[in-house]
């Protein structure tokens, strides 16, 4: 049995984790694979949606979900979160964008800060599952449609009635033993 | 006459091989030509979930369909530390006759269908401690009954004991669950006992003595502490595993001259005449997700308030959190040596007891363990 | 706002991590822990005056409460029950707080014993496992032979457990004591409990350990302890070492994540369980009140 680390205190992320990480291709061993995450993290920061293999993005949106939680919980005159967030950015103009605008952004986010989304995959060239990777709150238009005309769908429009039908028999039902009641 | 015989052989099962004395023996290596029997699934065994699609529902009818479903069937709620529904209608009209018959060894009680919670340690009286796996019993409840003359499986129980005894058949579900989710066919097995659609289904072989209405409540109280139990539930998936992990082999030295073969099994056959490898040698190869059956685990202590059950030992297969079913015992010299709970226990009406130990099982509430001296 | 609040919790654990319990607990309104359980997901509606009432280093001095932030093996029931178990053993027997580096003793029941039971002194080397099987070894030195004691924290036989002095060390295990001159973990059978001021840190003992010349059980040069002295190898031994260091691990967020438990999980748990602690706390002062009122009776 293993015991939990006290030493440090996290917030609890809104997605969900595997037990396990995944593994990615990686002949440099774990460091490459951190390297590997970390171009990709960048990207996330930097684009704010990306088309990824899913396995990769899986694991990208965990690294990225925990930065911004820690950067939320933090700030910036943290020295830990600080340092934290120069190894995981490249790009280094990309953690002003982090603390000034992400940091706002899903301050009072109560969902996850990021989305993911399984992809269509380019047969027969593209044998792995791929998937889109995105921050909540990006400024592209959204990848599921927007169903505005959702209720004139005829499922809809038939539930509609029965819901009507549904209320009105309860009313009577409800007026009847009212009305029972107060002749007794 | 032939012909007969011959679609008789046919039609019968391989396993259930006519001897015809003397020199017309279906031996078994000839069994091949024998057809497998047809495979004919239960009634139950029908397409569970639905196909996983987006209705396109507007919220307010998505509210209007839960609020049908909770008038229909119950509020949610929690009962005995398991999210399900208030139903209201559990037992339906007597369906099932009920005959008022004192346990005997011979008869067979209904088993449960529970969830693995985990391990943890107990101690006993004596200061020893052991490991504990804990079981919930998650919701229980008896789906259906089928009498002995209608219950005709694909594959009769031929090897079995009890395999003369005429059983029933007696149809247990787990876990209520919201019928948004499943198909309409699998609800319509619910459907006439008034019941929500399960999660899981059990199938236990009772005698007709044993028999249950449809909506009668299971709970860990079925059993009591001290009883012995059998455990079955699908083991652990490993995948390929050699057969140092396989089978427990030793494997070969690391050094002294091996080379390449530190966890090979070595040799697997003879010469000569047995120049051959005898059918079931052990050999590297899938290991776990078989059905394993744990005999004669020992109930420590019942926790009436959430239907727990902890019994003696970490052998019971499968991860935790996944689902196993409990049966009395098999093994002979564990039966029940007093009446059980027949058919099964009835539901408590006081809460009071929430917790019921197996003697010399040491009770948390009890004072520190200490030795007298001897004299 | 929340970002505030936080930054206050983190203030008081980061800086002043272990407070005495019984301080706490004196200080503590009593009764009434009532918490939303869904807090931690609304935590941004919940007015910052409403904090709880459980301390916030409640993980430094409970930290078997925790369960094993293992994803397969974790299922919330039983967590919940095995936690019940432990406050009912809480109730017989006082469980204080203890570190690695504290001197203890432990009388525990022992059938093979001339009074049926043993008492055990010596130094908290390693303190593992979580829930009922949490255990702690003792390390001391008699007639000259290294001593150690596995106890488990949760098993009915231990009569008592005693923190002679408290105190933490550098490292959180100090296994290399086994490789060290005896002197480190000898300690007196007889000792006298040292009591630290009402109120006072935990202090930490900056001890430096000269260990014995190699072989050793364990690589010490690869662990990067804080409370070994100058280790006198020659170089390639640190040249290794450094080979097959892990630098990068730290910045591995989900290595971190997956070994810990959330804090919201946590405030949840300790708020399940604080009023409990907290009864069992005030009914042994009341005891021990009533004990201290005894002593000068008899003297008299």
């Amino acid at each position: 049995m293993n015991q939990a680390e006290v030493s440090q205190l996290v917030s609890k992320l809104r997605i969900r984790i595997n037990p396990r990480h995944k593994n990615l291709k990686c002949p440099e061993g774990p460091q490459g694979r951190l390297n590997k995450l970390r171009k990709t993290v960048n990207a996330l920061f930097k684009y704010e949606r990306l088309e990824l293999n899913y396995t990769l993005a899986d694991e990208t949106r965990g690294y990225a979900e925990r930065l911004i939680s820690e950067a939320i919980r933090h700030g910036d005159t943290h020295k830990p979160t600080m340092e934290m967030a120069d190894y995981w950015i490249e790009e280094k103009q990309l953690i002003h964008k982090l603390f000034k605008v992400l940091v706002p952004r899903f301050n009072d986010y109560q969902t996850s800060y990021t989305m993911l989304y399984r992809a269509p995959k380019a047969y027969p060239e593209i044998v792995y599952p791929r998937s889109v990777l995105e921050l909540r709150g990006n400024p592209f238009p959204a990848i599921l449609p927007q169903r505005s005309d959702q209720r004139n769908f005829i499922h809809n429009v038939l539930l509609d009635e029965a819901k009507k039908a549904y209320r009105a028999e309860k009313y009577e039902e409800i007026t009847k033993s009212l009305e029972e009641q107060r002749d007794e | 006459m032939s012909k007969i015989m011959k679609r008789t052989v046919f039609d019968l099962p391989s396993s259930f091989r006519i001897t015809f004395g003397g020199p017309m023996v279906l031996q078994s290596r000839t069994a091949h030509n024998v057809r497998a029997p047809r495979i004919k699934y239960p009634l139950w065994y029908l397409q569970r979930e639905r196909a996983k699609d987006d209705q396109q529902l507007t919220g307010d009818n998505r509210a209007f369909v839960k609020e049908a479903v909770h008038d229909k069937f119950g509020m949610p709620a929690v009962i005995h530390g398991i999210s399900t529904y208030d139903v209201r209608s559990p037992l339906s009209e007597d369906s099932v006759e009920c005959l008022n018959v004192e346990w005997n060894p011979k008869l067979q009680r209904t088993g449960l269908i529970a969830r693995k919670l985990g391990n943890y340690p107990m101690w006993l009286d004596n200061g020893k401690s052991v490991l504990s796996t804990l079981l919930q019993v998650i919701d229980n409840h008896v789906i259906k009954y089928i009498p002995p003359g209608e219950f005709n499986p694909p594959r009769k129980p031929y090897s079995c004991p009890n395999h003369k005894k005429p059983l029933g058949c007696l149809l247990v579900g787990a876990e209520s669950a919201d019928p948004q989710y499943f198909t309409k066919q699998y609800c319509g097995l619910f459907y006439r006992e008034g019941m929500m659609p399960k999660k899981y289904l059990g199938r236990f072989m009772v005698s007709p003595e044993a028999a249950l209405q449809p909506g009668t409540p299971l709970l860990a109280s079925h059993f009591r502490p001290g009883d012995f139990i059998d455990v079955r539930g699908k083991t652990i998936d490993r995948g390929f595993q050699g057969v140092m992990k396989r089978h427990g082999f030793h494997g070969m030295p690391a050094t002294h001259g091996v080379t390449k073969s530190h966890r090979r099994g070595g040799n697997v056959g003879h010469g000569g005449e047995k120049g051959r490898i005898f059918p079931g040698t052990k050999m590297p190869g899938h290991m776990g997700n078989r059905y394993r059956l744990h005999k004669g685990a020992e109930i420590l202590r019942i926790n009436h308030k959430y239907n727990v059950i902890w019994i003696k030992g970490i052998a019971s297969p499968g991860k935790t959190n996944s689902i196993v079913y409990l049966y009395d015992t098999i093994l002979p010299l564990r039966k029940h040596k007093s009446p059980p709970p027949f058919p099964t226990s009835k539901v408590a009406d006081d809460d009071q007891l929430i917790d019921s130990y197996k003697e010399h099982v040491y009770k948390f509430t009890d004072q520190t363990i200490t030795y007298e001296e001897d004299k | 706002m929340l970002l505030k609040t936080l930054n206050f919790h983190r203030f008081k654990c980061g800086f002043a991590p272990v407070l005495r319990a019984s301080r706490l607990f004196s200080n503590s309104p009593p009764s009434d822990v009532q918490q939303p359980s869904d807090e931690s997901i609304s935590g941004k509606q919940v007015k910052p005056e409403r904090k709880s009432v459980v301390p916030s280093n409640s993980r430094f001095i409970y930290p078997e409460f925790l369960p094993d932030p293992k994803i397969e093996w974790r299922n919330s029931l039983r967590e919940k029950l095995e936690r019940m178990d432990m406050i009912q053993r809480r109730k017989h027997i006082d469980i204080p707080e203890f570190y690695v580096g504290s001197i203890m003793a432990v009388s525990s029941s022992n059938q093979h014993a001339p009074n049926k039971a043993t008492r055990f002194v010596g130094i908290c080397i390693q303190r593992l496992g979580c829930g009922l099987r949490a255990n702690f070894t003792l390390r001391n030195v008699i007639k000259h032979v290294g001593t150690e004691m596995k106890y488990q924290l949760y098993d009915p036989t231990i009569q008592k457990i005693e923190v002679l002095r408290l105190e933490k060390r550098l490292d959180d295990e100090l296994l290399y004591l086994r490789d060290a001159p005896n002197e480190y973990s000898t300690f007196d059978e007889n000792m006298e409990v040292e009591y630290l001021p009402e109120g006072a840190p935990v202090p930490v003992n900056p001890e430096m350990v000269k260990l014995k010349p190699r072989p050793w059980r364990a690589r010490w040069e690869r662990k990067n302890m804080k409370g070994l002295a100058d280790l006198g190898l020659e170089d390639r031994f640190y040249e290794r070492a450094e080979e097959l260091a892990t630098p990068w691990e730290k910045y591995d967020l989900m290595k971190q994540y997956r070994k810990t438990i959330p804090e919201e999980e946590q405030k949840e748990i300790f708020a399940e369980v604080y009023s409990e602690l907290h009864e069992v706390e005030v009914m042994r002062k009341k005891l021990k009140r009533k004990k201290v009122f005894i002593k000068p009776t008899k003297n008299v």
